[in-house]
């Protein structure tokens, strides 16, 4: 137990030793000019934040794209597992979706947007392209933690006379938890890239959107400072993730 | 409680044999009939691989028969237990590790669609000498005890046959001759028609109304009654008579 906690304490020191470096060498790089204009130093982009007139702008932008995210993350999350759990009871219709969500899964989001924003309207595509992204990490965490029970605690169900959808609902559902953890900390990523994706086919708002026009107004720093603040949002919720991840594998374990 | 309970197994002519690959077949069971009576405790020993683990799991329903037929009170084992009428016990306890051991022996009530009879599942924890761990979950209390908490959940629905694989194999000599002792008490409440697969030839004694001595590959070599009264107690272990019976299994069993 001291050993863990050492060595999470000495990760952590890596962690911000890590960070510091980086920090470091980006103020460098700023200053010096090596990178050109497109590079500002840190300094600046800290200035930027901390600019009256821009933060609550940055700040209602990164409501909104986390708004898209978290709506993206749950219906594209609902829906998946929804889809492995009926795919679970009726095995035959199994092969024809799993090839239809690779198939999503293989179109480039780039690609599907524009068919959104036809489908849904400019203001919900970010949260739709977020939901796709999600969906296919979801249904695979999902498929395959449905099929995580032990054989040996099968055997007992059956046993016991469960039909399908008890044991699902008293075995295979609490099995697969860990699985939709995991799942869920590589989506949490995901829904943000898909989110601010989004937000570049004409979303009325949002950090991506900022981003798209800081970059064509060359409002450099701008630009700068929204990365950070969808970086630091995305990093936050992630580690978030994590520490439930860590507590529900550890619970559910079998 | 009755004298007798539970229904009697009928096994015909059964035969079980697996196609692991393309070409390969192996056989669990060759031929195997035998006739348990309704509130009969049955043990089945043998070498490794002999088949009798098959051959409960072909009892319980989980397997289904390459040939002969298996009936429990005139009905396939899939029946009795789509109607949970069966209880079984595993080596591994099997308990759901999410789960209490409240939560655990609420578990078959809830399988089988029925309000949890929260009395019976008190009683029955009671019963297996886990009362103060209602609340534990399974990573917190020692093997044996886990073993108890598996004993008392095959219970939990006054199953009309037991079916045990190994309960004990798990567990130290100890322990092992404990619950064997524990087991012969809860057994003597119910007197349900049971199953009991084991190594232990001394546990198959203890326990049993009547051993069968299984031979390679799934075939009866021997069977003998017990003849010891019940209430058995632990000072049996020490007779002549079971010594001398344990002498005599043992030799079939290396033969």
């Amino acid at each position: 137990m001291e050993r863990t906690q050492n060595n999470t304490a000495e990760n952590l020191g890596y962690a911000a030793l890590g960070l510091a470096i980086f920090l470091a060498l980006w103020q460098l790089a700023g200053k010096t000019g090596v990178a050109g204009s497109a590079l500002p130093p840190l300094t600046d982009v800290v200035n930027t934040l901390r600019d009256p007139e821009i933060l609550p702008l940055l700040v209602t932008s990164a409501e909104y794209t986390l708004a898209s995210a978290a709506k993206g993350l749950f219906f594209g999350g609902a829906l998946a597992v929804l889809f492995a759990a009926v795919m679970h009871l009726l095995p035959p219709l199994r092969p024809g979706l799993d090839r239809l969500a690779v198939l999503v899964n293989a179109t480039p989001p780039i690609a599907i947007g524009p068919i959104l924003i036809v489908l849904f309207s400019r203001s919900q595509t970010p949260a739709a392209l977020a939901g796709i992204q999600v969906f296919f990490i979801f249904y695979v965490a999902a498929s395959s933690g449905l099929a995580a029970a032990s054989p040996v605690l099968r055997r007992v169900m059956a046993g016991f006379g469960a039909s399908d959808w008890k044991q699902m609902m008293y075995l295979e559902a609490p099995a697969s938890l860990p699985h939709l953890a995991s799942g869920l900390k590589a989506a949490v990523s995901a829904s943000f890239l898909g989110a601010i994706l989004g937000e570049w086919f004409g979303a009325p708002q949002g950090l991506g959107l900022m981003i798209l026009n800081a970059m064509q107004n060359f409002q450099i720093r701008l630009m700068w400072a929204a990365v950070v603040v969808a970086a630091a949002m995305s990093l936050t919720v992630f580690l978030a993730v994590a520490a439930l991840e860590k507590f529900v594998s550890r619970r559910f374990s079998q | 409680m009755a004298a007798v309970s539970g229904a009697a197994i009928e096994i015909r002519d059964l035969a079980k044999s697996f196609t692991p690959r393309r070409g390969v077949i192996v056989e669990a069971i060759r031929r195997i009939s035998l006739t348990v009576a309704a509130g009969e405790f049955l043990a089945i020993v043998g070498p490794s691989g002999c088949g009798k683990s098959t051959l409960l799991h072909l009892v319980a329903g989980l397997e289904q028969p390459s040939g002969g037929v298996v009936q429990i009170g005139g009905a396939e084992p899939r029946e009795l237990a789509r109607q949970h009428r069966l209880g079984m016990a595993f080596q591994d306890s099997a308990l759901l590790p999410w789960l209490s051991v409240q939560g655990n022996l609420a578990l078959p009530f809830k399988l089988a669609g029925r309000d949890v009879n929260r009395e019976r599942v008190q009683s029955l924890i009671e019963l297996v000498g886990l009362a103060g761990f209602e609340r534990a979950r399974p990573s917190q209390l020692s093997g044996g005890m886990r073993q108890r908490a598996a004993i008392a959940r095959s219970l939990c629905l006054e199953p009309d046959v037991l079916l045990l694989d190994e309960p004990f194999g798990a567990l130290d000599a100890v322990t092992r001759r404990r619950l064997n002792i524990e087991l012969e008490r809860i057994w003597r409440q119910y007197a349900i028609t049971t199953l009991l697969v084991t190594h232990s030839v001394e546990e198959a004694l203890f326990l049993s109304d009547r051993v069968i001595v299984m031979r390679s590959p799934g075939a009866i070599a021997q069977e003998t009654q017990v003849p010891f009264p019940r209430p058995r107690t632990p000072d049996l272990l020490r007779r002549e008579e079971f010594h001398r019976m344990a002498d005599q299994i043992t030799v079939w069993l290396e033969h």
